[in-house]
């Protein structure tokens, strides 16, 4: 460890840090473009520049360097943010403007753009050129997800490093030189494969990455993140899940649009996705927003909630030999739940709701995992996986198997056996259940998931129930509880 | 004549650029005795001893650089000769590649015997056809005497050579663009720290020097580094090949010692202005160092101490004259054009603001110019001094604050009036008094 001093604050660092990194670690604020803490340090974006001076010299006369390429030296003086700073930074932001288009009425990253941040805190006045500004491509299709526009690009190539460092893709480069520089795939399509690419739309600190689902869709300060776990596969990366926020869900939209999932992107946690997720992550919402279940019945038939309760209970107290297939989707609460009302009465399993959907990336190296469903490591910490072949679970004498969650063919069931069906989805198998009961989401309630690795993950609510559906806790709290 | 030769010591004949004749001159005999009487580290000593400094225009010296690299440090150390002569008004480098190519491979394997460097490499411009074919003709004449390979004149040192031809970047020519461009990238320049003696080619200990900084190593370790102080100035030992060439009557490759006054290198050796034409200012080492008039000539020495008094520099050694007559703004327009295309783009200021200058300029030209655009391209110039991450930004403002400073009342004339003072000539005028 060594001691330096910004600000004339003391500050602890590593030997082997840049001023960046101690800066930002000891909670001083240096603006930056081009970096990124899981990136290479290319240096470009040059508005880093801090003012440095060794022991013995007097403020003021210290030279201006860039931060995130400087390491760390005992007794060296950093100012963040002097006059020759204010200044340096100033005449950076006019030449990164120069040829910016400043679009922000039409960009969807204004009010989270890292630009107009800087340009209101270092520059905020007119741009001083009386030249036209070079013009570029600005509606480049990087690939079928996002688009490019290279006006509105800084060139901070953090996009070009993330496909050479993180994802490995070597998918994009710069074509061209000087202020004709062009961020383009380094061939047609390359960047089509990537099942990270929409991490460069995050990391972009500009407007010029942008989302195909999601350009033009919504003003992000009408947004709000909900923290959430995605449930894509076993990782269980967290996530924000952004919607309309409650005070501008705008009687002028439909209900849909007032409780959609406007766009995901990562929630950054070191221990289980750092800053990333993958592009199945980014389409929750094809998950999300598939048609509903919201009516209850018997055997296909329309039945008030209450009389397919009544049912149920009936069903399950008049069963001798009744087995459970418990959701790997379901929530630690509601397993909790269940353990503690229902699973007493039944031989439980936990079984597979969704399997790899056709085309889709089984496993690698970075994020993906081969299991497709959130939490069966918390579902095992309950009950014993289904075993792969349904015979030795399902002996002829079972009479009642109790279903939770989509993915599971009946046809596999003794044709005896009565079904109670728990799902959240339209799906054909409702009607066929003895008891079909409608549940919640993971994105209508709260709770945990364990992933693969034993982190238990925390997700919040983002919209209402659903009338008439339950959470998957009170329909076995109401099973459960003795009439 | 210019003072003591180092170079440019036998007339250049249709064969004196083989190896034969080399070799009647002299040549291998210092690589022989090198590899026979001395240690690696000797040699670097002499090369600090004889103070010399880089040829390619920062002027740093090569014995600091060299000095860096530490000897059994158990990794590969890299040596690469800078051939990537771009730099516009300098043409010296070629010189030595057409007509003594076998004084740099000599000189580079004395310097890889002293780095203790297996490969080298010569990065050479792309435009350069006969230089190249002459180095490359060179190369195959050194392998098939034995002079690379393995047992190098039967001893245990072994050094192989590469030539690896640029794709014409101007920034290329810069060490850290150079050697990423080697690695097969784009030829981006590098942030340092850390510097390339630390980590560089294939982040490896790499040593690049200019082609005529390498190609002197031969006569220091020849004459020993205190022999070779002895020539030129205290502060600016040896010689400098010049390339003249602008509105001169003889232009050409000049082997200089430093400080030989350089009015009598231009006005005697080289014949003064072009058929007469009074001179009206020269570049003096490239048109990133900045001009001189004809007035400040006068009391100037060739070296590095003098110039830099004076106000500019050595440079690359690219010296251009420009004669009485020219249009400084038309010439700055030409400048600001080049910069503008050869900014490489990696960084915001240089990026921007070449092109920014450059679309200022043509507006001037155009008669389009406001006055504020004087100040404007001084303010740009500054904002690019030591903000970028090679010295391209810093080089484009000097040129641009060298001329504006000196002839702001041409560029004024020009906004004032919308058309130039002097015709907008950038050729001397026809007929001049011989």
């Amino acid at each position: 460890m060594i001691e330096f001093f910004i600000n004339g604050q003391p500050v602890q660092a590593e030997d082997h840090q840049t001023v960046m990194q101690a800066a930002k670690a000891n909670g001083h604020f240096i603006p930056y473009f081009c970096w990124h803490p899981q990136l290479s340090v290319p240096g470009n974006c040059r508005i880093c520049m801090v003012e440095v001076s060794n022991e013995g010299q007097s403020e003021g006369s210290g030279w201006l360097d860039i931060a995130c390429n400087m390491p760390v030296s005992p007794g060296m003086r950093v100012l963040t943010d002097s006059q020759k700073v204010r200044l340096r930074r100033k005449e950076t932001l006019q030449f990164i403007t120069l040829n910016h288009p400043v679009d922000c009425g039409i960009c969807d990253k204004a009010g989270e753009c890292t630009l107009q941040d800087y340009h209101f805190e270092y520059n905020g006045s007119p741009s001083i050129s009386r030249d036209a500004k070079v013009q570029s491509t600005k509606h480049f299709a990087l690939s079928e997800r996002i688009v490019l526009d290279n006006e509105r690009c800084i060139l901070c190539t953090r996009c070009v490093r993330f496909t050479h460092e993180v994802s490995k893709t070597h998918a994009l480069g710069v074509q061209n030189r000087g202020d004709h520089s062009l961020i383009r795939p380094v061939e047609d399509g390359a960047f089509e494969h990537d099942p990270y690419s929409d991490n460069v739309i995050d990391i972009c600190p500009v407007g010029a990455l942008l989302s195909r689902p999601f350009l033009h869709k919504a003003r992000v300060w009408y947004l709000k993140a909900t923290p959430s776990v995605c449930p894509g596969c076993e990782r269980g990366c967290s996530v924000n899940i952004w919607h309309r926020k409650s005070e501008w869900k705008l009687k002028a939209l439909d209900a849909k649009q007032n409780a959609r999932i406007d766009r995901v992107t990562p929630l950054e946690n070191p221990a289980v996705n750092g800053p990333w997720i993958c592009n199945k992550g980014r389409d929750l919402a094809m998950i999300f927003e598939r048609a509903r279940a919201e009516q209850p019945m018997q055997k296909g038939r329309p039945v008030d909630l209450l009389v397919a309760l009544a049912g149920a209970r009936a069903l399950i107290q008049a069963a001798r030999r009744p087995v459970a297939l418990v959701s790997s989707w379901a929530s630690n609460e509601e397993l909790q739940t269940f353990h503690t009302t229902l699973a007493q009465r039944f031989d439980c399993f936990v079984k597979t709701d969704c399997q790899p959907g056709p085309g889709e990336r089984i496993e690698d190296e970075l994020l993906i995992k081969p299991d497709k469903n959130p939490n069966r490591a918390g579902a095992c910490r309950f009950f014993p996986a289904l075993p792969d072949d349904p015979a030795t679970t399902f002996p002829a004498d079972t009479d009642l198997v109790l279903v939770w969650g989509e993915g599971f063919s009946f046809a596999q069931l003794p044709a005896t056996a009565k079904i109670i069906y728990l799902n959240s989805w339209l799906q054909p198998e409702n009607g066929h259940a003895d008891v079909f009961l409608p549940i919640s989401v993971m994105t209508e309630r709260r709770g945990h998931y364990t992933n693969f690795q034993g982190v238990v993950s925390a997700f919040e609510a983002c919209f209402e129930k659903k009338p008439g559906v339950l959470d998957a806790e009170a329909v076995f709290a109401a099973l459960g509880a003795t009439p | 004549m210019t003072g003591r030769k180092l170079i440019m010591t036998f007339p250049v004949t249709a064969t004196s650029h083989l190896l034969e004749d080399y070799r009647t001159r002299g040549g291998y005999a210092t690589l022989a005795k090198v590899l026979r009487e001395m240690r690696p580290e000797l040699v670097t000593k002499e090369v600090t001893a004889s103070g010399i400094l880089g040829h390619g225009g920062a002027a740093f010296p090569a014995g600091r650089k060299w000095g860096v690299i530490k000897l059994n440090d158990g990794q590969p150390h890299y040596l690469c000769a800078n051939a990537d002569e771009g730099e516009p008004g300098t043409f010296k480098d070629r010189w030595i590649l057409e007509n003594a190519p076998h004084l740099l491979l000599e000189s580079m394997l004395i310097s890889a015997f002293a780095l203790q460097v297996r490969h080298a490499f010569v990065y050479i411009r792309g435009e350069f056809d006969l230089p190249y074919r002459r180095l490359a003709a060179a190369v195959e004449e050194a392998y098939a005497a034995g002079y690379f390979g393995e047992h190098i004149l039967g001893t245990d040192f072994a050094c192989d050579i590469v030539v690896y031809r640029g794709a014409g970047s101007y920034v290329c020519g810069e060490a850290s663009a150079l050697i990423t461009s080697i690695e097969g990238k784009k030829g981006y320049p590098r942030n340092r720290p850390p510097r390339l003696t630390v980590r560089g080619l294939y982040q490896r200990p790499t040593v690049i020097n200019n082609v005529e900084t390498l190609s002197n190593v031969r006569a220091i370790v020849a004459m020993g580094g205190e022999a070779f102080r002895q020539i030129g100035t205290a502060k600016s030992p040896g010689t400098q090949l010049v390339s003249i060439s602008g509105h001169v009557q003889r232009p050409g490759v000049y082997e200089v010692e430093y400080g030989y006054p350089l009015a009598r290198f231009i006005y005697e050796d080289c014949g003064g202005g072009l058929n007469g034409t009074p001179i009206k200012c020269i570049v003096p080492g490239g048109i990133s160092t900045k001009v001189l008039t004809a007035a400040e000539i006068e009391t100037v020495t060739y070296d590095h101490a003098s110039l830099t008094k004076a106000g500019s520099g050595v440079g690359s050694g690219g010296m251009v004259v420009i004669g009485e007559g020219t249009c400084m703004v038309r010439l700055l327009q030409v400048l600001l054009r080049f910069y503008h295309h050869e900014s490489c783009g990696q960084c915001t200021p240089c990026r921007e603001g070449m092109g920014w200058m450059h679309r200022i300029i043509d507006r001037i030209v155009a008669g389009e110019g406001v006055p504020e655009d004087i100040e404007q391209l001084i303010r740009i110039s500054k904002a690019n001094d030591g903000t970028t991450i090679c010295g391209m930004g810093d080089a484009a403002g000097y040129a641009t604050v060298g001329i504006l400073a000196k002839y702001r009342d041409e560029f004024e004339y020009y906004i004032e009036h919308k058309l130039s003072r002097l015709g907008g000539r950038l050729e001397v005028p026809q007929g001049a008094v011989a």
